[in-house]
């Protein structure tokens, strides 16, 4: 992990339509950092997300990204979102993070077709490649959103719920690859659950919600409060 | 078949209707798709009958004394000006309310399709003249498209057609995912207008050259047909063409060879298609579901 930060939110009103849900949001995510955001349903953890996404605007103050312009992002949603009518196969869903880089008119290039298939190995799926996505698992479609994501050749990898609604096997395995890929490929992650349970120990921060106020810390620091708090917490 | 050579042949008397027919089955699901992706089916009725209360207001206009052009340009040119305008006006206040989040799409549109229908058969009544020509145009000219009207649509659907293909992976990710979209830096808003500009445009259009019921015909069936078959948005969108030209095309020679009216022929064979390929793929899964059991 670097010392450097990679993402700061300075004096930030979270919230939709100007109307606030969390005030005076400070904090910094450090390159290389894997950040997980947790909280109970409803708490603003998607709102959160969305704004340092910046596809919502923050009520105000700013989202400062460390290399002063938009970094490439690597966004991973929840897949409910999703609509499985589209005929798309696995293959073609994972292309789709090429799209930034193919100019229009132009087929996908091999160089993107390569990289299509290579996210595709990453994530343990190249089999499932020609399967229509609509008729994978739950876990399975998620690491194809997870293999999207990394198709944008990504500075920041951000998971929206990655684990919810998938078996416990599922989620152990998603979590072992987001950690594998965290590695492997240096990402800085930020990972948004309400499964606290889920959570590796060796997560480098954490980024509470609880009661409208924001709480930074580490796995330790956060334990700690949890304990305080009665929070249900196994790792 | 000797009326199948007489349709392909370049003499063909009727050859503008064939050559107009084919260029909707080949566009029109094209844009049909995204009506679907996008679940706006209801919309993809409701447009059309927009279009043709266009078209009635432009009548009415024309006959009470307002043409910019001499009276037998002028009449076309109106009628197209109005369903554009009308259309165009129903997508974008539509979609905006849509952006906005309150209350429910199937309402609005609902309201749309009952106030354009209204309005269409009230502006056709208060039309003193000519009411019988405004309403076979209502239905759609299929069968007398003069050759300046082909050349514009061919301009026309053709340009579509190549900004669809063009940009069909902008298209298609606004649509899916619209905030992977923003993530990877694409403007979704002009990707938006550009693709309700072309529906308003394909369904003006397709209105006046081959009726409401037609197009509406043209841009879902297609689409619904090829979702059943296709794996892959690469083949569903090849295959819905394909269903779109091979009805237009065996539609007018049916109703060529049997004297029926060419529009209802191609929707009732674009229904027979979708039905055929329900129940293969319904024999297939049984097929399918009974060598698992054994």
């Amino acid at each position: 992990m670097h010392t450097k930060n990679c993402i700061t939110l300075k004096d930030v009103t979270i919230g939709y339509h100007g109307n606030p849900i969390l005030r005076d949001v400070n904090f910094s995510i450090k390159k290389g950092a894997f950040t997980v955001l947790v909280g109970p349903n409803g708490s603003g953890k998607t709102t959160m997300f969305k704004t340092i996404l910046r596809l919502i605007p923050p009520v105000c103050g700013s989202v400062i990204y460390e290399t002063g312009t938009h970094p490439k992002l690597g966004y991973v949603p929840q897949r409910m979102f999703l609509d499985e009518i589209y005929p798309f196969t696995a293959g073609e869903v994972v292309s789709m993070g090429t799209f930034g880089q193919i100019k229009p008119f132009c087929p996908i290039s091999k160089p993107n077709r390569q990289l299509a298939e290579q996210c595709l190995k990453d994530v343990g799926l190249l089999e499932q490649k020609r399967q229509l996505f609509s008729q994978l698992s739950g876990g399975q479609k998620q690491r194809i959103l997870i293999a999207r994501a990394l198709a944008t050749e990504p500075e920041i990898l951000l998971l929206d719920e990655p684990i919810t609604g998938v078996d416990i096997f599922a989620q152990k395995m998603i979590m072992e690859l987001i950690s594998l890929l965290h590695k492997k490929h240096k990402l800085t992650v930020i990972m948004v659950t309400h499964e606290i349970h889920s959570i590796p120990q060796w997560v480098n921060e954490l980024l509470w919600i609880h009661n409208n106020k924001l709480n930074l810390g580490s796995m330790a620091e956060m334990l700690s409060m949890f304990s305080e708090h009665k929070i249900l917490f196994t790792v | 078949m000797e009326q199948l050579f007489e349709i392909l042949s370049p003499h063909f008397l009727l050859k503008n209707t064939l050559y107009a027919s084919l260029l909707v089955g080949l566009v029109c699901p094209q844009v049909g798709m995204f009506f679907m992706l996008r679940r706006m089916v209801l919309l993809g009725i409701a447009l059309p009958q927009v279009s043709n209360a266009g078209i009635a207001f432009a009548f009415l206009l024309h006959s009470i004394g307002w043409h910019f052009l001499p009276h037998m340009e002028s009449e076309k040119t109106m009628a197209m000006a109005g369903s554009i305008v009308f259309t165009l006006i129903t997508i974008f206040t539509l979609s905006a309310l849509e952006r906005k989040g309150k209350g429910f799409t199937e309402n609005r549109i609902g309201f749309t399709y009952a106030i354009a229908g209204a309005a269409s058969i009230l502006f056709v009544s208060w039309n003193p003249f000519g009411q019988s020509e405004v309403l076979s145009m209502l239905k759609g000219e299929i069968l007398s498209v003069p050759d300046a009207y082909l050349w514009s649509m061919f301009a026309i659907y053709g340009i579509i057609l190549i900004v669809l293909i063009g940009f069909h992976r902008n298209f298609i990710l606004v649509s899916y995912d619209i905030d992977m979209a923003t993530t990877i830096g694409k403007k979704v808003i002009l990707w938006d207008v550009l693709l309700y500009l072309i529906i308003g445009i394909v369904i003006s259009f397709g209105v006046m050259t081959v009726g409401a019921l037609v197009i509406f015909g043209f841009l879902l069936i297609p689409a619904i047909a090829a979702r059943m078959v296709a794996r892959g948005i690469f083949l569903f969108c090849v295959v819905s063409s394909v269903i779109g030209v091979v009805a237009a095309f065996l539609g007018f020679y049916i109703s060529y060879r049997f004297d029926l009216p060419t529009g209802p022929t191609d929707v009732a064979l674009l229904c027979i298609i979708l039905s055929l390929l329900f129940l293969g793929k319904m024999l297939i899964k049984t097929k399918k579901n009974s060598i698992i059991g054994n």
